[in-house]
């Protein structure tokens, strides 16, 4: 076999093999640890209504809004690790739900528009695409001092284009060319078949263009 | 609790403290009423209103590892030496924080607040610096009294 073709082919299968284990761990966290709090919480609930005691009804009510923090910590955790809607819903959904959750941890804005029709995409290039925005924007949140992104999802015939611009202080692509975050980017839209570009200026920002072959 | 950063006596302690220690940024994060949320409701010399739009993660950052813990911290040369990723601390990135100390608020003996100080550049802060925030955040802990119980 091409050497080439045999790199990217394990490259393909040590990705893949991550996804499944995060997967496992994300619902193993949100239906079983998650569960199990949940009906901590519930009995809890039940002790502090047949409690007449205020400071030990104070108490149990501290325990329930810990346990409250706990389980909410634990189901962000797991959509974090693996956004259900990906599975479920399809890219588009799922990006819409980690843009909120990415806002209420980095104060970051961001714009998301969608032109043209959403189309089904196989699973694995849908979290590819997922995983490159998302490294995208974590590295906007570290590196871009910006307040506002913009996301532009462009379906087309038979290409999935999306650009994420951040209007931040922008880097020289030349200076970052060997770093592995930004090369992991491009190798797994490489493995989709796809492409992923990125560039940048000082003091106008960086642009990240992806584009997925649609079937 | 939406209206603190309006609260006169609260913007007073903070600016007091800011001028005190010759820090670059006071933060008071505090959390919500009848929800587990930890959200930054009044900072100073904040570079933009990013800290509005954050919400403390519970044991994350040096805001939610100081609510589950109920200990004080101190960063010095962030991201040198962190426990976690770098993105697990939004408020030193949002802020461009390099230091920092911080410290817990009390209400009925549970942690349901944050006092932070930060600088942009590599600090230590003395034990007498830290007492200050310390004091700070009692005196902040009896101007809330009313608003948290």
């Amino acid at each position: 076999m091409d050497p080439l073709k045999m790199k990217q082919k394990i490259n393909s299968y040590i990705i893949d093999s991550q996804e499944e284990e995060i997967k496992r761990i994300a619902l193993e966290l949100h239906e079983g640890v998650g569960q199990n709090l949940y009906s901590i919480l519930t009995g809890l609930q039940f002790i502090e209504s047949g409690t007449q005691e205020p400071a030990m009804k104070n108490y149990v009510r501290e325990m329930e809004l810990l346990i409250g923090k706990t389980i909410q910590e634990i189901r962000l955790l797991s959509v974090e690790l693996h956004p259900p809607a990906l599975t479920t819903l399809g890219l588009l959904p799922a990006m819409k739900s980690y843009i909120k959750c990415y806002t209420s941890t980095f104060g970051i804005l961001v714009d998301l528009n969608s032109d043209g029709i959403e189309k089904q995409i196989p699973e694995k290039d849908r979290i590819a695409v997922f995983r490159v925005c998302q490294e995208a924007l974590m590295n906007i949140a570290k590196y871009a001092d910006t307040s506002n992104v913009k996301i532009n999802f462009f379906w087309k015939k038979d290409e999935l284009k999306i650009t994420i611009d951040d209007f931040g202080k922008g880097f020289q692509p030349k200076e970052y060319g060997d770093s592995s975050g930004l090369a992991v980017m491009k190798e797994r839209m490489l493995l989709t078949g796809g492409q992923c570009v990125i560039s940048s200026k000082i003091g106008e920002g960086t642009s990240v263009e992806i584009s997925l072959p649609l079937e | 609790m939406s209206q603190l950063r309006e609260l006169h006596s609260v913007i007073q302690v903070c600016e007091q403290l800011k001028e005190q220690i010759s820090c670059e940024f006071v933060g008071l994060a505090m959390q919500n009423e009848g929800s587990p949320d930890v959200r930054w409701h009044y900072a100073s010399g904040n570079l933009n209103d990013k800290y509005k739009r954050i919400t403390v993660r519970f044991g994350k950052g040096i805001a939610g590892k100081i609510i589950s813990s109920g200990s004080p911290m101190m960063l010095e040369e962030f991201p040198a030496n962190i426990a976690g990723k770098v993105t697990d601390y939004p408020i030193m990135l949002a802020e461009k924080l390099v230091s920092t100390y911080a410290v817990p608020l009390f209400f009925n003996s549970v942690p349901k607040g944050v006092l932070l100080v930060g600088k942009r550049e590599k600090y230590i802060f003395s034990e007498q610096e830290q007492e200050m925030v310390q004091d700070s955040a009692s005196l902040l802990e009896q101007l809330l009294m009313g608003d948290i119980l």
